[in-house]
């Protein structure tokens, strides 16, 4: 039976919380609605980035304040807001409930469940566009975050806090390299929070990523930000910023949180459709002159706290789109001077069958070395020297002139090196086997494995060394950098298991 | 020609200050339909910014109204009957509402027990 008194108790206690009775409002009438970017007069208190509600019950963002008229982009339905309809402000700002129960579910930009689940209970408010963290609250990156990738977490390292970039051309795998990396991080003792904010996406394509997250298990501590190509660009523009807010939330329970912007082309998109609606003046390509600011807020409010505040820490992973490889048009150069490395994913690459696609030359993470393990960099310095040398001479092995053996030594290295480096999507590693993959060929212990049969034997290798060796595994998983007697163990076991491998 | 929008808000300065009908409909006639379409927007607006509407459920007496009006000393004064408001008066100055109803109070008591009781 339902306690009334219970109910009458909270009531009163929310009314007492409750106070004033005159309400000053500030309203204002439609004047034209173009796409769902709203004229409107009267206004004159508005405040930039304010929270407007008309009166359909709409809300709406102000975007834009003139002499006699204000914009405002619609947040909802565009056709039922017509001319002589009457707003008011809010006096609030743009924002987003969020809670620990928005974990596992599909939002769109403005914290509205999207995946016919029960509706989530109300949060803490927290403000879509936000002044980043300052210096003083700051530390270095200094702790690794894993994508379980080996070429990222070997020669790109990403560390928490740190914004690294997925650039390449449409069909090179940068959303892959995305969701494995939320993937792996099923693999920590304390999973860190992953955010994936879908911008101006296909539906179906959306669906496939929530599909493959839940089955791989990350669904539980992944909130996924929809806004798809089929919503207005008004969403689309805040997408990134509801998925940042959120972020911020667990950023100020001390929580380690990643966050993938896919992909921050169509954002700038988005901003440059609502720019041209509301008559700013066009620069390079059409985009308005701030969209440089617009990625910059975004991308700084990357973070990794101190101690004093907290200690937690926002990975970004922002992903460009280029058209035809073309990494110094105007949107791939500016997002490549913000963040802090990039990912560069080629179509050549992947057609050849190396998959990640990464191009190792032009890939670069700025501050991730310093995150990285003793034990990954006690592999990846010889991995990326090698890996070098390979690629300048590779260019005389195509012409199939003969070459010293010396040459010919580094050419084969090179080949075994690019295969071991190549990874199934959805396969993260964890660091001990990416270090025992690497060391294998590195050491020279694979020389006698041909390539072809590369995969097989890594898969088996792994099972082995699972089975027979947890220990050395163990060891490997420390983080310190191997010793003497703990390479010599790594060899034996490789050297046994070829003895089994047919 | 068509004039700058400095000249028009001149006019619309004008016709408030120093210009009877006639005037005003003489300047109409002389406007291009762009000019005259801002000059008649700019008229709207200046109708809007000098007049106060005061709504309320029953009428209001005499020392109220002077109270009003010694408040906003230069601006045009409607008195709307409205019983919706139940109790107390809303008042309408351009684009600023200040609202002393019973309806207001009783519709942010709703939203304020709606945002905070799930």
């Amino acid at each position: 039976m339902i306690d009334n008194n219970k109910i009458i108790g909270t009531l009163e206690k929310i009314l007492t919380a409750y106070g004033g009775d005159v309400k000053i409002q500030n309203v204002g009438t439609v004047i034209k609605n173009t796409d769902g970017v709203i004229t409107a007069s009267g206004l004159s208190r508005a405040i930039m980035g304010e929270k407007v509600i008309f009166e359909d019950g709409n809300a709406g963002t102000v975007l834009n304040l003139d002499e006699e008229s204000v914009s405002i982009i619609l947040l909802g339905e565009t056709s039922s807001v017509k001319e002589g309809d009457t707003l008011k402000t809010t006096g609030k700002m743009l924002s987003i409930e969020v809670s620990e129960e928005l974990l596992g579910r599909v939002i769109d930009p403005l914290g509205n469940p999207q995946d016919n689940k029960p509706k989530i209970k109300k949060g803490k408010n927290m403000p879509l566009e936000k002044i980043a963290a300052g210096v003083v609250d700051r530390e270095p990156v200094s702790t690794p975050l894993k994508t379980g990738i080996k070429a990222i977490d070997s020669m790109i390292p990403i560390g928490r806090g740190q914004r690294e970039l997925i650039i390449g051309d449409r069909q090179t795998g940068k959303t892959a390299i995305a969701i494995d990396s939320i993937i792996n991080q099923k693999f920590n003792k304390k999973p860190v929070v992953c955010v994936y904010v879908a911008i101006g996406q296909k539906k179906s394509t959306i669906a496939q990523v929530i599909d493959r997250l839940n089955s791989e298990g990350a669904g539980s501590y992944t909130i996924v930000v929809s806004a798809s190509a089929s919503d207005s660009a008004a969403l689309q523009y805040l997408a990134p910023y509801s998925g940042c807010a959120i972020a911020e939330y667990f950023l100020d329970k001390g929580r380690d949180v990643l966050i993938v912007y896919d992909d921050l082309t169509k954002h700038a998109w988005a901003y440059r459709q609502i720019s041209l609606v509301l008559k700013r003046p066009a620069g390079r390509e059409a985009y308005p002159g701030d969209i440089f600011y617009l990625h910059s807020k975004l991308l700084e409010r990357s973070v990794k706290l101190n101690k004093e505040n907290g200690g937690g820490s926002i990975t970004a992973l922002p992903i460009i789109e280029t058209q035809a490889n073309d990494i110094s048009a105007y949107i791939p150069t500016n997002v490549i001077s913000i963040t802090d490395g990039q990912i560069y994913l080629q179509t050549d690459l992947f057609n050849a069958g190396i998959r990640p696609a990464i191009n190792v030359g032009q890939s670069v993470s700025r501050v991730g070395g310093a995150a990285q393990t003793q034990t990954i960099k006690s592999v990846s310095n010889k991995l990326r020297l090698e890996l070098a040398q390979y690629n300048s001479v590779a260019a005389f092995a195509q012409f199939g002139s003969e070459v010293d053996p010396a040459t010919q030594k580094q050419l084969d290295r090179g080949r075994r090196l690019t295969e071991i480096l190549k990874q199934p999507q959805y396969f993260p590693l964890t660091e001990n086997l990416e270090v025992l993959s690497i060391y294998a060929v590195t050491s020279g212990l694979m020389d006698d494995i041909p390539v072809d049969s590369f995969h097989r034997f890594e898969k088996d290798l792994h099972s082995f060394a699972k089975k027979n060796y947890p220990k050395v595994l163990e060891t490997l998983s420390a983080g310190d950098r191997p010793t003497e007697q703990a390479l010599k163990q790594i060899s034996k076991l490789i050297d046994e298991f070829k003895k089994r491998f047919q | 020609m068509s004039m700058n929008k400095k000249k028009i808000d001149e006019l619309i300065g004008a016709s408030y200050r120093y210009l009877d009908q006639k005037k005003v409909e003489k300047i109409a006639s002389l406007l291009s339909i762009k000019d005259l379409k801002k000059y008649i927007n700019g008229l709207k607006l200046g109708e809007k910014e000098n007049t106060l509407i005061i709504s309320s459920s029953s009428p209001l007496n005499n020392q109220d109204l002077k109270k009003i009006i010694k408040l906003f000393p230069y601006k045009k004064i409607i008195l709307e009957k409205d019983p919706s408001l139940m109790l107390g008066m809303r008042i309408v100055d351009n684009d600023i509402v200040y609202d002393f109803t019973l309806k207001n109070s009783l519709h942010r008591i709703l939203s304020f027990v709606e945002q905070n009781y799930d």
